[in-house]
């Protein structure tokens, strides 16, 4: 729905605009603006949902077994990344340690889960927005000046110019568009074979997998793979040739979506070489992780240690609907390694919803909370992004500097990516580079490149897996008692970014549990300090390259900015009410609250 | 001889919790408690497996021939 209301504001003449609910992405996103069309910029924006899930409300009393099962619930499309991180976190709280095998049959069906998903949300959501259709409407030159360019990159994947891969990229009738569907339907059974089943896995459990590890299963695997890889060979460089032409026929487009470096990564594959699940190695084995941990801040790497990204994690409130916890229990004091952790930390955290009308002139606004990264040296409570989880994962694997198998090398500056040859292309070297800014084309960028790493990634699993099958080691599955009281906490990636899951358990159930998927950080409102999340400082102060004007305005490069960060609200409808006419404005509280609200 | 006729198919014991008790109330058994792993057939404590893993039926004449072949039973 696109409203719009018009309001002189000082001297400037400002629109608003409001698209709520967002379509393409997964659930319920509102994003209001305040639009000066003089100027071409953007004034304003805040981002809503009106979505209340409760997970951590009903997660309490619950058999700490049964965790990875209910919050895979979380999400229709990255379900499995919480089952896993789940798992990590039951895993450090049993104090036990799965078989070899069991860890890499978990990176191989992860592997194939961002390949699926980041494949189905570039080309089938995303490009929607860099399609001919789409550019021809919003501008009209740009098409014109499309259509004579020459694609730098046609001798490898067979375009002559960039309209015609706009053309590839047409929802449903373009090649690329089709061609990713079936991409993404081979990627899932891939997902399928190591975790049992897409979304919500049925063979990972805390201690291992319940996956029979047969040279089948990895040969299976191994043959969608190389199918895949013809693609992806054929997309990363027809995505460069896209984005590199917005660089140079809009001067100045790396200004949309541009904020600064501040992006965060958990972490995603563990080396069973390394990793013990136990919190007081969490340091060490996180480093060992085949997608580096880290905090990159104005392109500097400010750490790679995930118990200090653990401790500086704080939920902030300040527009969201919830009461403070402050006066609630403490239920972990100090971390394994006696460091204190803070009241604000998911480990402590009471949610306490409340629910309320939305204000967005100075009140609450949003079910979405405001999780931010307390940085010591500064004492400011950072409000981190993911860069839609390919742009943070790459850029800290490049700078760490620490990932090295054959496949995946990291350079301190770069990631090459180094795929083996398949049916269409020989061997290809892939270097993804770091950007001069983290914007909005560059959040895009890395997600075809991200695809491209976990291919290369998953060759490495693969042959490690076949090792340990070939020396005969073929469990999977570990013993374990559950403890009364224990805490215990996983990181890992969803295919959007960061994710982590904090468990307390006491008497044998589950006394606390809070999940922190990206969309939070990324979608988070201004906090108590009055910090704007990633969304609102995006968009806030962009500059619009759209042609049309406010009355057929489409707020396309608003809306590559938001998509550019892969929101998952789950789960939204979808609709469009034409010209922005409001239909019929409906506040529709929930919880209890009476209809009057 | 005529057998015994049998009221119940399957014979069981008198339950002793309400089947939809959480499992985490005393008493329960649970699938991954410690020592479980020992009991199972063709599961060797090295983590290694044999053919007993897989069926029950003849399940030695089912092993690698050679002793250092790995032991690959089917799912």
């Amino acid at each position: 729905m696109t409203a719009r209301s018009v309001q002189a504001q000082e001297t400037r003449e400002l629109v608003e605009m409001s698209w709520d609910p967002i379509t393409r992405i997964i659930g319920n996103l509102g994003i209001y603006t305040k639009i000066d069309f003089k100027n071409r910029e953007v004034v304003e924006c805040k981002s809503t949902s009106s979505l209340f899930r409760g997970y951590s409300v009903f997660m309490k009393g619950k058999d700490p077994r049964d965790s990875h099962f209910i919050t895979s619930r979380i999400c229709g499309i990255c379900g499995d990344n919480h089952a896993v991180c789940s798992i990590y976190a039951q895993n450090m709280a049993y104090r036990i340690k799965p078989p070899p095998l069991a860890d890499w049959i978990m990176n191989l069906g992860e592997a194939a889960e961002y390949m699926f998903d980041h494949t189905l949300f570039q080309d089938n959501l995303v490009f929607v927005d860099y399609c001919e259709q789409m550019v021809k409407e919003t501008n009209p030159s740009l098409l014109r000046r499309a259509e004579t360019t020459q694609a730098p990159r046609g001798d490898v994947h067979g375009y002559r110019t960039i309209a015609d891969i706009m053309r590839a990229f047409n929802p449903f009738v373009g090649d690329m568009y089709r061609e990713a569907l079936q991409v993404s339907r081979v990627t899932r059974e891939m997902c399928c074979l190591m975790e049992g089943r897409h979304v919500h896995p049925s063979t990972l459990y805390p201690g291992g997998v319940g996956t029979v590890a047969t040279p089948q299963l990895f040969t299976d695997y191994l043959v969608r793979l190389i199918r895949v890889l013809d693609f992806v060979k054929k997309a990363v460089p027809m995505n460069d040739d896209v984005f590199d032409f917005f660089y140079e026929a809009l001067p100045g487009y790396e200004e949309v979506g541009r904020r600064r470096v501040m992006l965060g990564c958990w972490g995603a594959f563990q080396d069973p070489a390394v990793v013990d699940y136990d919190y007081r190695h969490m340091d060490e084995w996180g480093r060992a992780m085949f997608v580096t941990p880290g905090i990159v801040l104005d392109g500097e790497l400010r750490t790679t240690n995930l118990v200090d990204i653990n401790l500086g994690i704080r939920i902030l409130l300040g527009s969201s609907f919830y009461d403070d916890w402050v006066s609630e229990e403490r239920f972990v004091e100090r971390d394994p390694l006696g460091n204190p952790v803070d009241q604000r930390h998911p480990w402590n955290q009471t949610t306490l919803p409340k629910p309320q009308k939305r204000d967005l002139d100075g009140g609450n606004y949003s079910w979405v909370m405001s999780p931010r990264w307390f940085d010591d040296r500064t004492g400011d409570h950072l409000a981190l992004d993911t860069g839609g989880g390919p742009l943070a994962r790459l850029w800290t694997t490049a700078l760490a500097g620490l990932v090295d198998t054959g496949p995946v090398r990291a350079t301190g500056r770069s990631v090459e990516i180094n795929l083996p040859k398949s049916a269409a292309f020989p061997e290809m070297r892939l270097e993804w580079q770091v950007p001069r800014w983290a914007n909005t084309i560059e959040r895009n960028r890395a997600r075809m490149y991200f695809v491209a790493y976990a291919a290369a990634i998953a060759f490495h699993f693969v042959e490690q897996a076949l090792t340990e099958v070939r020396a005969g080691r073929t469990k999977v599955f570990t013993d374990f008692d559950v403890p009364e009281e224990a805490i215990g906490c996983g990181f890992h990636e969803a295919v959007r970014g960061v994710l982590s899951h904090h468990m307390v358990i006491r008497d044998g159930k589950i006394a606390n549990y809070h999940p922190y998927p990206p969309t939070p950080w990324n979608a988070s409102p201004r906090d108590v300090y009055g910090t704007p999340g990633p969304y609102e400082d995006a968009v806030q102060g962009m500059h619009i390259f759209e042609e049309n004007g406010p009355e057929n305005f489409k707020g396309i490069d608003i809306m590559r900015t938001v998509r550019s960060f892969d929101p998952c609200l789950p789960c939204g409808v979808h609709m469009y009410l034409g010209d922005g006419k409001v239909l019929r404005q409906v506040h529709s509280p929930t919880l209890g609250m009476s209809a009057g609200g | 001889m005529a057998r015994k006729k049998r009221t119940e198919p399957i014979v069981t014991g008198r339950r002793q919790v309400r089947p939809d008790a959480p499992a985490h109330v005393k008493g329960v058994r649970e699938g991954n408690a410690t020592g479980n792993y020992e009991g199972q057939q063709g599961h060797l404590p090295d983590g290694r497996s044999t053919a007993a893993r897989s069926t029950g039926i003849n399940a030695a004449d089912r092993d690698a021939i050679d002793p250092d072949m790995p032991n690959l039973s089917p799912a």
